[in-house]
């Protein structure tokens, strides 16, 4: 089967346009911002219009629109909206409380899917942790589930943080996978046995795509399931991006053969060993999920971690962006930016900072023809900061996902300010806001 | 660590606890108690006494010549700020904080014009050296966690001074901390002060006249690693663990002090009868009696407010301290009740969600505590990465506050990671702030500290430069960082 007839195949589980809600038209004139417009270049006293919900104009000295809702942005930050590359976020709203976790399979149940394990089947928009990140300014995010015994975790979403029922921007935009170590806990405990399961799964997984019909008709190897074979028939085409965690340098030598030889669409998370390698990963065009903050020999696949790993790589012309862990992180996606901020003191290029939190997530899931900078045509994600985007006592004042400007209220905000005043009142705190 | 899932962050939590500070030397009675050989002494030689100290500290600052710090902005953490200040150290203490300081002769002048200097940073609550990198089951030292009350412990015993995650915090300004033992337990043992020096020795890195801490824990950790292991298994079951451990306590405390009163009746009587027998000792019951008498500074790990207030309630029945509530997440909710015991809330910025109990975070947590009168903040890491940065949590829970109408400078907030930290861990009388007297450890930023683009370029201990970000002399690397990496000669070491 050519590679072709499997994209066919495939097709349906990639939404090519992302549906803008516009009930009727509306327009929005960002006037006279500092626009960071991710798309080469820094415009002072920027305007940006949307229409809806696309961006229809960017520049200087544009003229509102008649009708046009005018937001003034006089000393202020214009910028994409934040991109977070790698979460769990809609997956889990409670790390330890099992009921409240879907993010993946409990470790060492046996329970036997991975590939196959779909974030959209679980994603739930109404978290409580969508609108506390929103408010920090990120707006799309992949959600991703992580592997349980399996090497594989699933399939992640692309997804907006605008909490509607229907925030799904991309289905099936990227496949997980534990290597390096945690790969080996999963694989006899050793390196090799986690290559060589995959490189079996790979190949299970062509003979699938070859003919999925034979295959299951007939004797096969019961350790394979079909639904997680066929999972990755977007994979060994070459059409869906594989996010492989693995850390140390030896691991993404490895990772590098094999991408060329089943030509895979790879993407690192973690990576902390990833700068001795920045030379041949841009060459193979390997873009970094990466946390920036991550600097200690936590384990021996960590022990050349430093705070320069993100400019190093950007040095190299690898394409890097950042995550939040513990795991892929969700509750704190709205701290990517001070993330960022640390790249930026350890030698990252502020611009480069702002790329990494916007158009490079985009370019990793094919989706920068409609997302990730302000350029007209572009889906109109868009935050108004204060000030620098990646300062502490920065925050933004608007967020507009799809065009749409953002409630950006949240539960914390909530608790915050019923316990804001301690005494005993006319009636307990529990009748104190929320009303 | 970009691995850590749940249930690594669970052990990682696990770590977080209560700390209480025991000054062995503020006790009037060792006097005459002398060395840790006392222990068991003859009654020839004066009643038994069982050794307070019996693992002292052999810190001892390296040189220094005298260092005027001169035209920076000076935030003392005695709550001032000084735009073009300066400050002299001399002998490893601060000699003078001031507007226009002579530098002595001999003094090595800084022009620090466009820095920041405070005091060091002071961690009160952290994990290195016993859960440190690497991270193996060989290292992971923090939790004795085979027993709902393990105060027998010494957290000193478990830390590995090679762990290279006192460099990384080195860099970013950590002079002093306290390392706790794990959560997993009611009592999880005793804490121990380090300075932030290498040494070949976890006693070359004591803090010098630091009390002892305790560590306790509140809530979900010890239920959830004892509920099936023969409890306890609810919160309810934690109450009664602690409570049937200080009536032990209390009955332990008497012994002694009964035994003690007994000797004292006997020498002054005409020798006849045998000297009284002095209790059996129990490692146990005699940290907790340190507590009891005020000489350990209790740590306890309370995320929830209901659960805060039922410990404040138990101080008063077993009569003791909590000096500090620990993570206490939800300490803005009666963040009044713990003002008015004096009780500190270490806290993080805005970590939250991890569990059930960690679900009501709110980034005004510390502000919110802060401005209850005598409130006291502390911000805290619990953690080989945050430490390196408590700067920035600072940062971000001042502008919490800031929106929400709690206004901080940052010669305030300065104090929520040096002089509050320094208070309840009890050493503030010798760190903590830039005061003439004190040990000088100081650091230098090349900015506001509370910018995420600050770091911190030169860090003093005792007057020593211990850390120079342009001088990779001046940078520590542990054994375990030498040699590794082969051709890329990667060391480590704090700056990286």
């Amino acid at each position: 089967m050519s590679a072709v007839t499997i994209k066919t195949l495939f097709s349906s589980a990639v939404i090519a346009v992302i549906g803008v809600v516009s009930a009727s038209a509306q327009t929005t004139a960002i006037m006279n911002g500092e626009v960071h417009t991710a798309a080469g270049g820094v415009i002072e006293n920027g305007d940006v219009i949307i229409t809806n919900g696309r961006i229809t104009q960017v520049g200087a000295d544009l003229s509102a629109p008649a009708g046009a809702t005018v937001v003034d942005a006089e000393g202020k930050v214009v910028t994409p909206g934040i991109f977070a590359p790698l979460s769990t976020i809609g997956l889990v709203e409670i790390g330890l409380d099992a009921e409240a976790n879907d993010a993946g399979p409990q470790r060492e149940v046996g329970f036997p899917l991975g590939a196959a394990l779909d974030a959209v089947d679980a994603y739930n928009p109404s978290s409580i942790l969508i609108p506390i990140n929103r408010a920090g300014g990120v707006t799309r995010a992949l959600s991703a589930p992580q592997a349980g015994d399996s090497l594989f975790g699933g399939r992640a979403a692309v997804i907006d943080m605008s909490g509607r029922t229907n925030s799904i921007t991309k289905r099936q935009a990227a496949q997980i996978l534990e290597m390096g170590y945690s790969g080996a806990t999963r694989a006899g405990d050793t390196r090799m046995g986690a290559w060589a399961l995959l490189r079996e799964y790979l190949d299970e997984a062509r003979s699938y795509a070859a003919n999925p019909n034979d295959y299951v008709r007939r004797p096969r190897d019961g350790r394979f399931a079909v639904s997680d074979l066929r999972a990755l028939g977007p994979v060994i085409a070459g059409d869906q991006p594989l996010i492989v965690s693995v850390n140390g340098a030896k691991d993404i030598r490895t990772l590098i053969r094999l991408k060329n030889t089943y030509s895979l669409d790879v993407i690192i998370a973690g990576g902390s060993e990833a700068w001795r390698e920045a030379e041949a990963l841009a060459t193979a065009g390997i873009p970094v999920i990466l946390d920036p903050l991550f600097n200690l020999p936590a384990q021996f696949e960590d022990l050349g971690a430093t705070l320069e790993n993100a400019a190093r790589l950007n040095e190299a012309g690898v394409r890097i962006s950042f995550y939040n862990p513990p795991g892929f992180g969700a509750h704190n996606l709205r701290l990517l930016t001070q993330q960022a901020g640390n790249a930026v003191a350890n030698g990252l290029p502020h611009d480069a900072a702002i790329a990494a939190l916007t158009i490079n997530p985009a370019e990793m899931f094919d989706l920068d023809g409609q997302l990730g900078s302000l350029e007209p045509g572009k889906v109109a994600d868009v935050v108004i900061w204060e000030g620098d985007p990646l300062e502490l006592d920065t925050q933004p004042e608007a967020v507009f996902i799809n065009g749409q400007r953002q409630d950006l209220g949240h539960r914390q905000q909530m608790l915050s300010d019923r316990y804001r005043d301690l005494s005993r009142g006319d009636l307990p705190h529990a009748y104190r806001g929320g009303e | 660590m970009q691995k850590l899932g749940w249930t690594a962050l669970a052990v990682l939590l696990l770590g977080a606890c209560a700390q209480e500070t025991v000054t062995p030397a503020a006790d009037t009675d060792d006097a005459d108690t002398g060395d840790t050989t006392s222990a068991e002494a003859a009654s020839s030689d004066g009643p038994v006494r069982p050794p307070l100290d019996p693992y002292p500290s052999t810190y001892a600052a390296y040189p220094s010549g005298p260092v005027l710090l001169a035209n920076a902005t000076v935030l003392t953490g005695a709550g001032d700020r000084i735009d073009g200040g300066s400050v002299l150290m001399q002998d490893g203490k601060i000699v003078a904080v001031g507007a226009d300081l002579e530098a002595p002769e001999g003094a090595s002048v800084i022009d620090a014009e466009g820095k920041w200097v405070t005091p060091g940073v002071i961690d009160i609550h952290s994990h290195l050296g016993n859960y440190p990198s690497p991270s193996t089951d060989s290292t992971s030292d923090g939790n004795e966690a085979t027993a709902p009350s393990t105060a027998e412990v010494w957290t000193e015993h478990s830390v590995w001074p090679q762990d290279a995650g006192f460099t990384r915090a080195l860099a970013g300004g950590v002079t002093s901390l306290q390392i706790l033992p794990g959560s997993a337990n009611l009592f999880g043992g005793r804490s121990v002060v380090l300075k932030n020096v290498p040494s070949r020795t976890t006693q070359g890195m004591k803090f010098p006249g630091a009390p002892y801490g305790m560590k306790m824990a509140c809530g979900e950790n010890p239920k959830r690693v004892y509920g099936e292991r023969g409890g306890p298994g609810t919160r309810m079951g934690n109450f009664s663990g602690y409570r049937s451990s200080w009536i032990e306590a209390r009955d332990y405390k008497k012994s002694w002090d009964d035994y003690w009163a007994d000797y004292d009746e006997w020498a002054d009587g005409d020798g006849e009868d045998d000297a009284p027998e002095a209790p059996a000792r129990d490692l146990q019951l005699e940290t907790l009696a340190g507590v009891l008498n005020g000489d350990i500074l209790v740590n306890m790990h309370c995320y929830r407010a209901d659960e805060m207030a039922f410990v404040l309630d138990m101080t008063e029945e077993f009569d003791y301290d909590v000096t500090s509530f620990h993570h206490a997440i939800e300490a803005y909710k009666v963040a009044d009740m713990l003002a008015e015991k004096g009780v500190c809330a270490a806290v993080w910025a805005d970590w939250w969600g991890f569990k059930l109990e960690a679900y009501d975070t709110v980034p005004q947590n510390a502000a919110l505590v802060h401005a209850q009168p005598g409130g006291c903040t502390v911000i805290h890491s619990d953690h080989a990465l945050g430490i390196q940065r408590l700067n920035q949590e600072t940062a971000k829970a001042v502008d919490a506050g800031r929106r929400a109408g709690i206004d901080i400078a940052p010669e305030t907030a300065i104090q929520w990671i040096t002089a509050n930290a320094a208070r309840a861990m009890g050493i503030l009388d010798q760190t903590g702030t830039l005061e003439a007297g004190k040990m000088a450890d100081v650091v230098v930023w090349n900015g506001n500290p509370f910018s995420v683009y600050a770091q911190a370029e030169q860090v003093y201990i005792d007057g020593a430069l211990m850390y120079d970000r342009a001088d990779a002399a001046r940078s520590p690397r542990m054994d375990f960082e030498l040699g590794q990496l082969g051709e890329d000669e990667f060391t480590g070491g704090a700056g990286q």
